[in-house]
């Protein structure tokens, strides 16, 4: 078997409010493979977004690591976890999180501005991204002018369009009907099995996870059901 | 979309705010503008070449006090002197107390020669000599009552007890301050009774080397006389003559100041309110990979933009209404214009570009060090 493109050993996370402590990840131990569709599940504050958060690089373990291909994600300063995170993860929120003022075009080749392609090739990037989610006829349109599945599906494209090492993605369709929800979920699913996208869902919601191919649950910031996918 | 496009798109999403932020930088700016150039021209009136030979001889004691007019002769004696002017300020009321403008009695053949940068018609010089009663007049003041050549006119005295009856035969144009009227001396002296009274003379140096010595010649010579003198160059005069209307510099550094210092607060305000409202984008913006340098980079340059905008147009815009108003008439002669030199433009802009600088250091820093998670948190 390939190496796991995250390995996370013995990783402990608490938050002090105060003079309380209060631990949101208890020595947690898990490996996740490159092209795998992961569900983190669990009940609310059972650490899952914690974990998805020291995963992307938003957050720091307090003790133990998080490697992504290789790289302690933990010990990068500031301003390389930035670059690290340009280059390597792909963000879906749940409230889609699109800059009001920006065209759907400009919001998917906002991560782009920050690397050294030139014009013509972020735009053909754009493009194609948009394209991926079906939605190259509403480039020119704002935030305001799309539904709440056409947002989320500019932000997966945002999420795509740097072909990021991994896609995370918190409670995408939360804020999403029905029918738009599986909409998203079945373009993620697309994603990981056609594009080879490795993808890590937090959700609580059963339906949601059945679209990955593991469920790996959380409850009080422990795994519950030994499903780390930890070689022996 | 570029980066600058970013911050520009940013920097228009409430456009009623900026507006409201670039106007009141601008009006904040207009008057710090206004207040450096009235400083600049109370301060610093025009000089001239001729005017670097001009010495002022007035009584030691005060303004307030005369010199006797027998001075004169031994003036004219000194080495290096090669004019003598008697001046005498008189103050008198044309009509009404509004009406004001400033009135001399002057030795009228010497009137040209000292005050040689003044434009007047050679004949009008005539006229004006050879006539005991006549007048000249300058052209700001000519235009201001439409006066013409050849117009009676009578000053009301108020410092002095009587009321000259003129005839306006000159007018002069550029050089010095246009507003003044000048008339004979010897018809002064006529009509205060040949008391031999004489406000201050003006002394034209042959030139500039011989000036310090002839300031020490002038006093010595008076000192331990009946009335004293101190002589001083004209631009010396007219500093200490400013200087009685106070501290005009202070006042006017600390209405600067406390100018400068609401316009931070009033755009550091708009700065902090467009930062939290956007503190949700700013998360993104690093989640997606922007450092916090980079966002700083995005917060400064809206924020310069927005002061800078308001620099120019209130800078500018002073500069350009200054140019088309007349200062005289809406100062009521205390200011004869505001000219607004380029080292004012100069420092106003450099006051609207700290102001973008100072105003968005706290917010972008506060910004900068909320975490994304915490920023995150606020979304959902």
């Amino acid at each position: 078997m390939p190496e796991p493109i995250v390995q996370i050993r013995e990783l402990i996370k608490f938050y002090r409010h105060g003079e309380i402590e209060v631990t949101a990840l208890d020595n947690i131990s898990l490996d996740i493979h490159a092209n795998e569709f992961v569900a983190l599940m669990g009940p609310s504050g059972s650490g899952k977004s914690t974990l998805l958060h020291i995963i992307a690089g938003l957050d720091r373990p307090t003790t133990g690591e998080c490697l992504v291909r290789g790289v302690n994600v933990g010990n990068l300063s500031e301003t390389k976890l930035a670059d690290w995170r340009n280059n390597h993860i792909g963000f879906i929120f749940q409230t889609f999180n699109l800059i009001p003022v920006l065209t759907a075009f400009e919001n998917v080749e906002l991560p782009l501005l920050l690397t050294k392609l030139s014009t013509r090739e972020r735009r053909e990037h754009v493009l194609a991204a948009l394209a991926l989610v079906g939605l190259s006829d509403r480039s020119r349109h704002l935030p305001r002018q799309l539904s709440g599945g056409q947002e989320q599906r500019v932000a997966i494209a945002r999420a795509l369009v740097t072909d990021p090492t991994l896609v995370v993605a918190d409670e995408p369709t939360g804020n999403l009907d029905a029918h738009s929800a599986q909409e998203v979920l079945t373009m993620l699913q697309m994603l990981n099995r056609q594009a080879g996208k490795t993808i890590i869902l937090v959700t609580h919601d059963p339906k949601a996870a059945a679209f990955a191919q593991r469920t790996i649950h959380l409850e009080k910031g422990q795994l519950i059901n030994g499903n780390s996918g930890l070689q022996s | 979309m570029t980066i600058p496009g970013f911050i520009l798109r940013n920097a228009l999403r409430n456009k009623r705010r900026l507006s409201l932020t670039v106007l009141s930088v601008a009006l904040s700016l207009f008057l710090f503008t206004t207040m450096q150039t009235a400083l600049h021209e109370l301060t610093q009136p025009p000089t001239s070449e001729d005017a670097a030979l001009r010495l002022v001889v007035r009584n030691k004691v005060s303004l307030g006090n005369v010199l006797p007019s027998k001075y004169r002769p031994r003036l004219e004696r000194m080495p290096g002197v090669s004019h003598v002017m008697k001046l005498t300020w008189f103050g008198g009321i044309y009509k009404d107390k509004a009406n004001f403008f400033p009135q001399f009695a002057v030795d009228a053949d010497q009137l040209s020669p000292v005050f040689s940068e003044a434009e007047i018609d050679p004949k009008q010089i005539n006229d004006f000599i050879n006539e005991k009663n006549a007048c000249d007049v300058g052209i700001k003041t000519m235009q201001r009552f439409g006066w013409k050549i050849g117009d009676r006119i009578t000053l009301q005295g108020t410092i002095w007890p009587c009321n000259p009856e003129l005839i306006i035969r000159g007018v002069y144009r550029k050089g010095i301050d246009m507003t003044n009227l000048f008339f004979h001396h010897e018809y002064f002296d006529e009509l205060m009774g040949n008391q031999g009274l004489v406000g201050m003379y003006w002394i034209c140096a042959e030139n500039a080397g011989v000036i310090p010595d002839l300031v020490k010649r002038i006093d010595s010579t008076f000192a331990n006389s009946e009335s004293e003198t101190k002589t001083e160059t004209e631009r010396a005069f007219q500093l200490g003559f400013i200087s009685m209307f106070g501290n005009i510099k202070v006042l006017i550094g600390s209405i600067s100041t406390v100018i400068v210092f609401t316009m931070i607060l009033v755009t550091a305000s708009t700065m902090s309110m467009a930062i939290r409202e956007r503190s949700r984008e700013i998360a993104i913006l690093k989640a997606i990979g922007f450092d916090g340098w980079q966002i700083f980079g995005l917060i400064l340059a809206e924020s310069f933009g927005l002061a800078a905008a308001g620099g120019l147009i209130g800078c500018f815009g002073a500069d350009i209404l200054y140019r088309h108003l007349d200062i005289y008439s809406l100062s009521h002669g205390v200011l004869l214009k505001l000219d607004v030199t380029p080292s004012i433009l100069a420092a106003g802009l450099t006051v609207a570009v700290l102001l973008g600088i100072i105003s968005c250091l706290v917010p972008s820093y506060m910004s900068i060090q909320t975490s994304v998670v915490d920023g995150l948190k606020e979304l959902d």
